[in-house]
């Protein structure tokens, strides 16, 4: 209804780099979307939230949260699928900018979800921007990537003389996850095989068969452990302790003991 | 934006654009003095933008109207387009029934009159023309009464202009603006009366209120003669033109040409009862009816606003709701700054929840409605949190009375505008509900509620947001998990199932394929233990492995959903399957929804199956103490009916791509056609037929256009072939849906002669219980539970009122069914009137 305080601008002035196209064919792709990107999230809010919040948009068909590419955990944003475009623009119109755990989220139109775009593309394995933050944001991970580094950098120049050094625990591993890349996946098989054509789909309904198994599938949400946790500034009051039955069940077992 | 159209848009406003002053008149002065500049320098754009303004921010149009006034003192030729434009604009509102578009712009109409713009007459003959289309649409003979929800509509729209120009239309066409109402009056005597006790959110002595209660229309004719009454003196409409009549009076008047008003569709002379039903429905879906305005309030609150007055703002709210949809910032403000002196916040509250509760379904989806009065807690803090409270308490009082559909939305919309203030809320004042039995209204209220908060937050932050009232915490969710049968426990020995379970895991972390899956258990579990135990394995496990989150249950159910299907291929053994589903998350409702709305989704259980799993004792036995069955028989129809509309968009969309196809395919010939019979040389030579490259062409061009035309031929059949399979599963579902409460309604409604209306119901359950009432009273002295309903006639008006819900909100889809509904469920001779009563109030279709 509301056209007089809309500009007739584009969509977005940003593109992004992952998208092989012009900047024409974005913003069509934005325009006749169903995909929305969420970012600002917490790192702690569950795809249960996520799902009781945009279902009052309308039917949601697929939720993808976006994890770090290293300890395939949450790190603050996701896409959520929906079945139409009108439903969409609803997410985009009445969700963004109201409040999920503490946080205004942010709603905005996405090209797309293709394989891959779930990892986070920061150099530690999150999000760009928390790379560079300076703020502490609990929940968040607290400081951004760069000025722990710093801070643990200055840690380690201080003379805790002979004898104190001792006192303290070996830094847990944390790039354990490395080398098991794809081994605790259900979803290994063929890649995303469709072109720059999809985000073109209209509501395809029939996506809800269950016989499609040709695209890869976003199955490496697995629980957080606790050596996660100890990462972390804060613990997450949510963490599931009971009934998580982790397929490295064994692995974790060594890890606690 | 160009200067000239920020002064348009921001004319009335405080702000940059007008300095400081935000008196009217200086402001018109501004805007006038601009804007005929512009018109000499540039108008071709001047005029479009005019319109778009008046028309999508109405409470300006007093403004709008008399700068087009002063307009029209030095350039007749641009006023004369715009009133073309206005009447084209209202002639195309009115074939189209855009309904909005109707309203304001005639409201406008009126505005321009009093800038001396309009010929009074020509807009006398407007309402003429509406009144005597109202009057014959109403008439049986030479109309199609089905249809009085346009009539009506059209009778509105004269009423609610007045407001803007009754004074001028009084002073000078006195006798004809007489006549009109006189007519309307005429109207409403002959038309009937608008039942609308299925449309009403409150549910309380019904029949009694909507015998004596006038309709909307009655209502507002009321308020117009008492506006005459009082020489249409109002507060609420600006009046701007004044401060220019001196030299408004030397503008030339212009005429508007006649109107013509929609035709309907023919009467319903040789069709079914069913069918005039039909047609009453698809009327009022186009032309909704207008419920007279939630009254949550003691009037005090009202500050003696006249009743007019109340009228406008409602308007005022109700356009700004609709044509700022999608601009926050602007609805926001403009919400709180409406052009009267008065103050309003009482009123806004009862407009935007008469909104969220409207029934079947207000303008937008209640998550709006959410977010406006979000925004507007934010730009009022002082006044409007504290009226929303006040509206919560009020309905919260009586909530009993509440139309299930409505309820359900005002407690999605009091979860989610917590969420937004931290959960905040004085949970102690609403502590007494724990003494009220464990089906009274108001505690299952307070328990859905605390349900969905969890949900938005998780359950310690819930918690932790009723420490002020912690016996509360009975009315959460459970916290445990989920409910797996076949956990190891330390020590002990595994039991064969539980060995079994295990295997089973190890295949799936072993990506064992779904095939693979389905041998090893035809194999090694059916033979043996039977398809009871097997399925009780094969669902526990799976469920298990996807429990830890939405994409782990998802990703198993794409994975494995072919063991399910294979296990369950009927509806039988769907039903048994959905069993075992609210067995393992019997301590999270969500996950239980979400779980079936999935499986639904993948077609591993039917909708059917699903109705029948929620009619099962199981969950009968939980209709008036949990919101649960219901979500999940919600989201069955929900998927249903948005399966039906995806297709018809489908099919709306491949029928337009076929028309354009055949056409270039037609052309196509055409033009091959045209070359063949044409001579050319080749080589010095007469040849018949065009040039062998153009003619290879043309050729490829026809084959081309001819298979895509095919092609989507093909496609359209397709898709017409699955609506019309859809369509037929439609009808054996609602078949199957309203068997079942009738069915569960049967065993538990009282007799017939003891009850012939839902308030009967509530009176007996009253009776039943006094004494234990009267016990709990004088322990607690509160005086709230001296008329407390009894379990089972609770159970029934929740299984009623639901039944009026599903049946309103999916009335569309069960129209096209409705004979034979009544031949095989409605007319039976053991049908309880009560029954009939939900269904009635619901389709506003009398059922006998």
């Amino acid at each position: 209804m509301a056209s007089l305080f809309k500009e007739q601008a584009k969509l977005s002035a940003y593109r992004d780099r992952r998208f092989s196209g012009t900047q024409e064919e974005f913003d069509e792709a934005l325009r006749a979307s169903t995909t929305v990107y969420i970012g600002n999230v917490s790192f702690y809010t569950t795809e249960e939230q996520l799902y009781e919040l945009f279902s009052r948009a309308g039917e949601i068909k697929k939720i993808i949260m976006g994890l770090d590419k290293n300890t395939k955990t949450p790190c603050g944003f996701c896409f959520v699928l929906f079945y139409s475009r009108e439903d969409t623009e609803d997410a985009v119109k009445y969700i963004s900018g109201t409040i999920l755990d503490d946080r205004p989220i942010r709603v905005d139109f996405d090209w797309g979800f293709q394989e891959g775009r779930q990892w986070g593309r920061g150099r530690s394995g999150g999000q760009v921007r928390d790379e560079y933050r300076t703020d502490y944001d609990p929940a968040r991970g607290g400081y951004g990537k760069l000025v722990q580094k710093e801070l643990e950098a200055q840690r380690q120049l201080v003379d805790y003389g002979t004898g104190s050094l001792g006192a303290y625990p070996q830094a847990a591993p944390t790039n354990y996850g490395n080398g098991r890349r794809g081994g605790g996946n259900y979803g290994q098989g063929g890649q995303n095989r469709h072109g720059r054509g999809d985000y073109h789909r209209k509501r395809q309904r029939d996506d809800d068969r269950y016989g499609r198994d040709n695209s890869r599938r976003n199955t490496d949400h697995e629980s957080r452990r606790d050596t996660d946790s100890d990462m972390r500034p804060e613990k997450n009051p949510r963490f599931r302790e009971s009934g998580d039955s982790d397929d490295d069940g064994e692995d974790d077992r060594k890890r606690r003991s | 934006m160009s200067n000239w159209k920020t002064l348009l848009l921001r004319i009335g406003e405080k702000g940059p654009e007008y300095g400081t002053s935000s008196d009217y008149k200086d402001h018109i002065e501004t805007c006038f003095g601009v804007i005929r500049r512009e018109i000499e320098r540039s108008g071709d754009q001047v005029l479009p933008f005019l319109l778009q303004c008046a028309e999508q921010l109405p409470h300006k149009i007093p403004l709008y109207g008399t700068l087009i006034g002063l307009l029209n003192l030095e350039n007749e030729d641009f006023v004369q387009k715009l009133v073309e434009s206005v009447h084209a604009n209202f002639q195309v509102a009115l074939d189209s029934g855009n309904c909005n578009s109707i309203r304001i712009l005639l409201r406008f109409m009126t505005s321009l009159l009093c800038s001396k713009v309009i010929q009074p007459a020509s807009l006398i003959v407007v309402f003429e023309t509406l009144l005597s289309s109202a009057a014959t649409t109403v008439d049986e003979e030479k109309g199609n009464p089905s249809w009085q929800p346009q009539a009506d509509f059209y009778v509105i729209c004269i009423l609610s202009s007045l407001p803007w120009g009754g004074s001028e239309l009084a002073e000078q066409v006195p006798d004809e603006i007489e006549r009109v109402l006189v007519g309307i009056q005429a109207y409403l005597s002959i038309r009937k009366n608008s039942s609308t006790s299925g449309l009403n959110f409150f549910h309380n002595g019904e029949f009694e209120s909507s015998l004596a209660e006038k309709d909307f229309v009655e209502d507002l004719l009321d308020r117009i003669q008492s506006l005459a009454s009082n020489g249409w003196k109002l507060e609420s409409v600006p009046r701007p033109h004044l401060s220019f009549e001196a030299q408004l009076v030397a503008g030339k008047f212009h005429e508007l040409r006649p109107i013509k008003c929609m035709e309907q569709p023919s009467p319903p002379s040789d069709h079914s009862r069913a069918y005039s039903g039909k047609q009453k429905h698809d009327a009022l879906t186009r032309y909704p009816q207008r419920i007279r305005r939630l009254n949550i309030f003691p009037a005090n609150k009202m500050e003696d606003v006249q009743p007019i007055d109340r009228f406008v703002v409602e308007e005022y709210l109700l356009d700004v709701l609709f044509y700022l949809n999608g601009c926050r910032k602007e609805c926001a403000s403009y919400m709180a700054n409406l052009p009267v002196t008065f103050r309003y916040e009482y009123l806004m509250a009862e407009t935007l929840f008469s909104q969220i509760l409207l029934l079947p379904q207000p303008p937008f989806k209640t998550l709006y409605y959410t977010l406006v009065i979000m925004d507007l807690c934010k730009a009022l803090p002082g006044a409007f949190p504290a009226v929303v409270a006040g509206a919560v308490r009020a309905l919260f009082e009586k909530i009993s009375d509440l139309d299930m559909e409505s309820r359900t939305r005002l407690i999605l919309w009091f979860s989610h505008h917590l969420s937004n203030f931290q959960f905040i809320w004085p949970w102690e004042e609403w502590a007494f509900v724990l003494d009220l039995p464990k089906w009274a209204p108001k505690r299952v209220f307070v328990q859905e509620i605390l349900q969905r908060e969890v949900r938005l937050s998780y359950w310690d932050k819930i918690k932790q947001s009723i420490e002020n009232a912690t016996a509360l915490e009975e009315l959460l969710p459970p916290k445990a998990g989920p409910n797996f049968m076949y956990s190891l426990e330390e020590g002990k020995e595994k039991t064969e199932e539980q060995q079994l379970s295990a295997e089973l895991s190890r295949k799936v972390k072993e990506k064992q394929t779904a095939r693979d899956m389905i041998v090893w258990i035809e194999e090694t579990i059916y033979p043996v233990h039977g398809f009871e135990v097997t399925l009780t394995i094969v669902v526990q496990t799976l469920l298990d492995i996807g429990s830890k989150s939405f994409t782990h249950l998802v990703t198993v159910l794409e994975r494995y959903g072919q063991v399910f299907s294979k296990l369950c291929p009927d509806n039988d053994k769907q039903v048994m399957l959905l069993s075992q589903v609210s067995t393992y998350w019997k301590n999270n409702v969500q996950m239980t929804a979400v779980a079936i709305d999935r499986m639904m989704g993948y077609r591993l259980v039917s909708n059917q199956a699903i109705v029948r799993w929620v009619f099962s004792p199981e969950n009968v036995d939980q209709f008036h103490v949990s919101d649960q069955p219901w979500e999940i028989l919600g989201n069955a129809l929900n998927k249903t009916y948005n399966r039906i509309s995806d297709l018809r968009k489908d099919i709306s969309n491949i029928t337009k791509n076929v028309l354009v196809a055949e056409k270039a395919s037609a052309n196509a010939r055409v033009e091959l056609e045209a070359a063949e019979s044409k001579l050319s040389l080749v080589e010095g030579e007469p040849v018949l037929g065009e040039n062998p490259a153009k003619m290879k062409r043309l050729k490829s061009t026809v084959e081309k256009t001819g298979e895509a035309e095919l092609s989507l031929r093909e496609s359209l059949e397709a898709k017409e072939a699955l609506l019309n399979r859809a369509l037929s599963e439609t009808e054996v579902l609602l078949l199957l849906l309203f068997q079942s409460f009738l069915g569960v309604l049967k065993e538990r409604l009282p007799d017939p002669t003891k009850v012939r209306s839902v308030q009967d119901l509530k009176s007996i359950g009253a009776e039943d219980d006094k004494p234990s009432a009267m016990d709990v009273d004088s322990e607690n002295g509160n005086p709230k539970k001296s008329c407390e309903v009894g379990e089972r006639e609770q159970w029934c008006l929740s299984t009623l009122g639901y039944l009026t819900a599903f049946t309103r909100q999916y009335a569309s889809e069960i129209w096209p069914h409705m004979e034979k509904l009544e031949s095989e469920v409605f007319s039976g001779e053991d049908v309880h009137p009560l029954f009939l009563q939900a269904i009635s109030s619901a389709l506003q279709f009398p059922l006998h």
